[in-house]
């Protein structure tokens, strides 16, 4: 043993493991082996060692052997166990409180796993051996509580996992323990409370946890009588009461009031409660009893609402209720409490108050009272008020953390808007009024009440706002026109923004407050708060103020253009280079305010020379300073992150926002002066992107300036779009390409045929670089597919797909057969044979079918077409593995609306081929395919008839119907045979296209544009292919 | 507490106890302290890994002895006797594993049963992962407990030092102990989707108001 003693001693030593692991290691082998030795002799050993060692690792280590040794089986002689078990029912009874917690709770563990296995068949005497004797003394009863807690953790308690096996010995050892010993048990529990709460509260309050947890299981009038539950009560009441005790207490009565029965009984049963502690409602007893008052409380509403008030027991529910409700509100302010779980508090406070219909006089009183109880638990603690001003780490934090916490009050709080309007408006108003009134206000009043009056904005009606109705008529006035002295807070001010931004809409029909309202946003309070958050914020609510009142502020227009010049000039100086430090979100980047300017100008009201004045105004310094930023960088270059190049980004984003506010029938039609104005600024722009069209940001910039540029000038802009494009290529990386082609797909749409000699240009880059982007995998399954890398991927294939398509759809597909694009023509059509077929996501393989029906139409005629080879491969390729093929393969889910989207186009495209291809179409289809499939051939002579009715919807069921009739006929797999072939082929494709992409087109034509141009290698392929 | 090797320390040391499922990401969570890291002298032993961390606060330093338990299954060793005299704890489980949190209030009761009454976090570990098995809104356990509850990525260093801040401030009996100097973490292997993991915490918060589940499951007596 002693040997054994050391092992165990030094292998529990972390010391020992980091001074000498070797001997720490051996040490741990040992202690191994010693647990390999036979059953008999394991056992004595650990007795021993429980008996002689003085070292409670030591006791630790035996107990925890023996108790893997009865859970494995391993000591089944019966002088063994009986041995093992006297000698762990004495150890247990002659326990003493003042030994580690740890080893008397592992010995509990190991009684408890006897019980399991022996109780009472083999040994029926189990707790009444260890049941203490009275007067109980703190040893013994702590050892049995413990032993009972084991036997609820390890076994009856439901928190955990269980086997069958578990759950059987469950319902058996319960059984059992009901008709032998509950009731000694209860009144041991009952005896040791009485004897120990003073004497020692700590074993008094094992005790009665041991209590708690049997309550759900035993008679319950064993503890809910009139001998226990006052005793519980003036426990947890007591301020003697050592707190472990006092919580013990309450949990049992928790317990009790949870304890499932039928909801008449249970009215019964609180009633009992209730009368046994006449002050239960008090607020004292919702601080000292929080969790007993809110069980209590959601116990009774739910027996109200299986009642129903017109029952007598429901209605007492009710009543009963209403009356714990004061401790229920105590206990709801110290939310923050650890000792009180807030969401069990809220979500009684948000049931109740949804069973009220129409509140009495007393309700809205309690209404009051939990509308206060939401006012406090959303309030800021003072503590946090400089660092949420400055938002540093804390401040973040704090924001963050009340962000969670308030989004639950804000529900009830909504609740409450529903079921009483006009007392949350009432309550509002008092917080304003007491806001407005008191020197003393602070600043986490203030804002408080600015919250919650938001909140109230999100809960009424759009017309409640626009109207003034109930009190908003007094309240938005007195809002527009106050300043709190605290308004220089950073929070105060930003919700106040807010808040006047949520109810706006009052001043559409309230026009004289505009100018209220205007002065918000433009003084010290809005755009220029010292608090650069702040005036940011309030340039993007601006704007979205002047969208929705634009018309209305046109007398306003030459204020606010004063009021916003500091501002706007801001946006391009140098400072504002040099504080890029702060982080903001987009829509805080301090550009919206070129937007709202912009709004206002760009609208009809607006004369045309005011017009023309303020855009010259507004447009020519920008474009000056773009002018003379061009010359300096030139001179001295231009760093990505330099403030020059951080200037000019700023300033076409600028010139991007105010464009916003101008459509193209005014710029074109009605006003063509302001269309020259953009022109030149849009030439202006362009010359950035000719100097330097490197610069990754910048020309993300000037990607979107051309966006909207191609939106509002529309066909004259045509001229300037090939400069553009060949800059854009230069250097065109992979993650750059969505954006081009995003650009080059708006071209298509918005030009049509017209953009026909620029895409001529562009398309063999693009054609070069799709045909090895779709050629990769993008959108398999499996853990792989979720990266970044991939959903770019995934994003640029889509752009790509969208570009094909369009130009099909577009009148474009012309521009396909000219010379130099007509070389990437075989590859493109077998990607998108392989996608229609193939692809995951059925919406790309349904523009694919669109497209080849779109070319067929575009390209063949009856009598001749314009592309050798098309017809045949539509025939034989398209025809055959998208139209057959892949529909009958068992993937294909008809149910699916996707699938069956791209199936109906899958079926015009045959009513398409038939229609221009006729009998070419029909000898394949219907005397090849068909058959090879094991169509029936009355089927197939059917099909044949369907076709030639040219009735689309008639055909498309008839199809369906073929599908699925042949579909079980072997063909199940066909489209995944014919897709890995496929597959195969189309990285071959991707490798082939990407040599020759190198070596034949991107060189040649980069240089092309370089200064020192070289000929073009190769001629032009033949029109054809296949 | 302190161990000879590893240099005492003059400032207040705690034994923190770290349990849960194989896997879960234990041993990736302590290792991403640089100093705990650093001081490790030893070789990985059998049973368990002891890591000093520092962390620095408004009331100066302090240590955590990081027990990581990690592959005692495997190795035997002494099981819950390495628990004896923990001063804190922290479970963990895998948001991409259900298992794992399945196994959170057994772990929870072996903890408890040899270390009575100490501040424990429940934390949910890999978060970054896209596919998540377990969401905030499922995690309901520590509210019955009392355990406070931290979504974390050991991977992507997110809320690594909520934890350690917690336990700090229950150990020293100060809500407003705070940490003054940033962690020294090696940098993250990836990064967390702040838009997503937003919502995971928006769900959180939402769950919060949820009920419990109920799971007693005996019927009136």
């Amino acid at each position: 043993m002693d040997d054994l003693e050391q092992a165990i001693l030094l292998a529990s030593d972390a010391t020992a493991a980091a001074t000498t692991p070797s001997v720490h290691a051996e040490a741990l082998t040992f202690c191994a082996r010693a647990r390999e030795s036979p059953p008999s002799s394991l056992l004595r050993l650990c007795l021993s060692g429980i008996a002689s060692s003085p070292h409670p690792q030591v006791h630790f280590w035996c107990l925890q052997t023996l108790h893997l040794a009865i859970l494995r089986r391993q000591i089944v002689l019966p002088d063994d166990v009986a041995l093992l078990r006297s000698s762990l029912l004495s150890l247990a009874v002659s326990s003493h409180a003042a030994s580690p917690p740890f080893l008397r709770n592992k010995l509990a563990q190991l009684v408890a796993l006897l019980v399991r296995l022996e109780y009472p068949h083999v040994y029926p005497s189990y707790f009444l051996d260890l049941l203490p004797p009275a007067p109980p003394q703190p040893g013994p009863t702590d050892m049995f509580a413990r032993v009972l807690i084991s036997l609820d953790d390890d076994l009856l308690s439901q928190e955990y996992p269980r086997s069958g096996d578990e759950a059987t010995d469950a319902m058996r050892v319960k059984d059992s323990m009901r008709a032998q010993c509950v009731p000694q048990i209860a009144s041991h529990w009952h005896a040791a409370a009485v004897t120990l709460r003073t004497a020692d509260p700590a074993a008094a309050a094992v005790a009665l946890d041991a209590a708690r947890r049997c309550i759900s299981w035993i008679d319950v009038g064993l503890v809910a009588n009139d001998v226990f539950v006052p005793l519980l009560f003036d426990i947890a009441m007591s301020p003697g009461s050592a707190a472990p005790l006092a919580a013990a207490a309450v949990g049992c009565l928790s317990a009790v009031a949870a304890k499932r029965m039928d909801a008449r009984a249970k009215v019964g049963l609180l009633r009992s409660l209730l009368v046994a502690h006449q002050g239960l409602g008090s607020p004292d007893s919702g601080l000292k009893m929080a969790p007993l008052v809110t069980t209590y409380a959601a116990e009774a509403l739910e027996c109200y609402r299986r009642l129903g008030p017109s029952d007598a027991d429901g209605a007492a529910a009710l009543e009963m209720l209403e009356e714990v409700l004061p401790a229920v509100f105590a206990a709801a302010e110290r939310c923050d409490d650890e000792e009180v779980d807030s969401g069990s508090v809220l979500e009684f406070l948000s049931g109740y108050v949804s069973i009220m219909k129409a509140p009495s006089e007393k309700q809205l009183g309690h209404l009051g009272r939990i509308l206060e109880v939401v006012r406090v638990q959303m309030s800021y603690d003072p503590v946090y008020r400089v660092h949420l001003d400055v938002l540093d780490k804390v401040g973040k934090e704090e924001e963050d953390l009340m962000g969670e916490q308030r989004k639950d009050f804000i529900a009830l709080f909504r609740r409450i808007c529903r079921v009483a309007p006009a007392a949350a408006q009432l309550f509002i108003r008092e917080l304003i009024m007491t806001a407005l009134s008191s020197r003393e206000a602070s600043v986490e009043d203030v804002e408080v009440a600015l919250t919650l009056f938001y909140c109230l904005g999100e809960a009424v009606d759009e017309d409640c706002i626009l109207t003034g109705a109930g009190l908003l008529g007094e309240l938005v006035p007195m809002l527009l026109c106050t300043r709190f002295l605290c308004h220089s807070h950073r929070l105060v001010a930003l919700v106040y923004l807010e808040t006047v931004t949520r109810y706006m809409k009052f001043t559409q029909e309230h026009v004289q407050y505009l100018p209220l309202l205007l002065g918000v946003f433009l003084d010290n309070r809005g755009i220029h708060h010292q608090n650069v958050h702040v005036s940011r914020r309030a340039g993007y609510l601006f704007m979205r103020a002047v969208k929705l009142l634009k018309a209305k502020l046109v007398p306003y227009l030459d204020t606010i253009l004063q009021s916003v010049q500091d501002v706007i000039s801001q946006f391009t100086s140098m400072d504002w280079a040099n504080n890029k430090d702060t982080k903001f979100p987009s829509s805080e980047d301090g550009s919206q305010i070129f937007e709202a300017v912009g709004l206002l100008i760009g609208i009809e009201e607006v004369s045309p020379e005011k017009q023309a004045q303020c855009l010259t105004a507004l447009l020519n310094p920008l474009c000056h300073q773009i002018e003379s930023l061009v010359i300096d960088a030139k001179a001295q270059g231009l760093e990505e992150s330099s403030p020059r190049a951080i200037i000019l980004q700023q300033i076409i984003v600028a010139l991007n926002m105010v464009s916003k506010g101008f459509n193209e029938r005014l710029v074109m039609v009605n006003r063509p002066a302001i269309g020259v104005m953009f022109k030149k600024t849009l030439d202006v722009v362009l010359q950035v992107l000719v100097s330097f069209p490197n610069v990754r940001p910048l020309r993300s910039k000037i990607i979107s300036f051309l966006h909207r540029m191609i939106e509002i000038l529309g066909i004259s802009v045509l001229p300037c779009i090939p400069i553009a494009l060949r800059q854009l290529v230069l250097d065109n990386e992979a993650r750059d390409m969505v954006e081009f082609v995003v650009l080059v797909n708006q071209i298509i749409c918005k030009f049509k045929s017209s953009a026909s000699a620029i895409l001529e240009e562009v398309f063999p880059t693009i054609a070069s670089r799709l045909s090895v982007i779709l050629s990769q995998d993008a959108f398999s399954a499996g853990p792989a597919s979720n990266t970044e890398e991939i959903r770019e991927l995934q994003e640029l294939q889509r752009t790509l797909y969208t570009f094909l398509h369009a130009m099909a759809t577009h009148d474009l597909s012309t521009v396909l057969l000219t010379p130099s694009c007509s070389q990437y023509l075989e590859n493109i059509m077998q990607l998108l044979l392989f996608t229609s077929c193939n692809h995951k996501d059925m919406l790309l393989r349904r523009a694919c079918v669109q497209i080849f029906v779109k070319l067929v139409k575009d390209w063949c005629t009856n009598t001749e077409d314009k592309l050798l080879g098309f017809r045949a491969f539509m025939i034989e390729k398209f025809a055959t593995n998208c139209c057959l093929y892949s529909v009958l393969d068992k993937s294909f889910d008809l149910r699916d609306a996707n699938s069956f989207v791209l199936f109906s186009e899958i079926v015009i495209a045959q009513n398409t081929m038939y229609e221009r291809f006729g009998e070419d179409f029909i000898v394949n289809f219907v005397a090849k395919c068909l058959p090879e499939v094991h169509c029936p051939p009355d089927l197939v002579e059917q099909y044949y008839r369907r076709l030639k009715a040219n009735d689309v919807k008639a055909f498309r069921a008839f199809y369906q119907n073929l599908v699925e009739k042949i579909r079980p006929l072997g063909n199940g797999s066909l489209g995944s045979c014919v897709i890995d072939v496929y597959r195969a082929t189309i990285s071959e494709i991707g490798r082939c296209i990407l040599r020759q992409y190198l070596n034949r087109v991107w060189q040649p034509w980069r240089s092309s544009y370089s200064l020192y141009s070289s000929e073009m290698q190769g001629g032009s392929p033949p029109n054809s292919f296949c | 507490m302190a161990l000879p090797n590893q240099q005492v320390v003059d400032y207040p040391s705690f034994k923190l106890v770290i349990v849960g499922d194989g896997g879960t990401g234990k041993t990736t969570f302590v290792k991403r302290h640089l100093t705990g890291e650093f001081e490790k002298k030893y070789e990985p032993t059998i049973g368990v890994e002891v890591h000093p961390l520092d962390f620095s606060t408004n009331c100066g330093k302090i240590r955590f002895y990081c027990w990581d338990t990690a592959g005692q299954e495997k190795f035997g060793g002494l099981r819950d006797g390495y628990y004896i005299h923990g001063q804190c704890a922290i479970i963990m489980f895998d948001v991409t594993s259900r298992l794992t949190y399945k196994n959170v209030p057994t772990w929870h009761r072996d903890l408890c049963r040899v270390c009575e009454n100490i501040p424990i976090v429940l934390c949910g570990n890999k978060v970054d992962v896209k596919n998540r098995q377990v969401k905030a809104k499922q995690v309901t356990f520590h509210r019955k407990k009392n355990l406070q509850y931290y979504e974390i990525s050991a991977k992507s260093n997110y809320n690594f030092e909520k934890p350690f801040l917690y336990l700090a401030r229950k150990l020293a009996g100060d809500p407003n102990l705070h940490f003054v100097e940033a962690v020294a973490l090696k940098p993250p292997e990836v990064q967390i989707d702040m838009a997503m993991q937003q919502q995971h915490e928006a769900e959180l918060a939402a769950a919060a108001a949820q009920p419990l589940p109920d799971d007693d499951d005996d019927l009136i007596e």
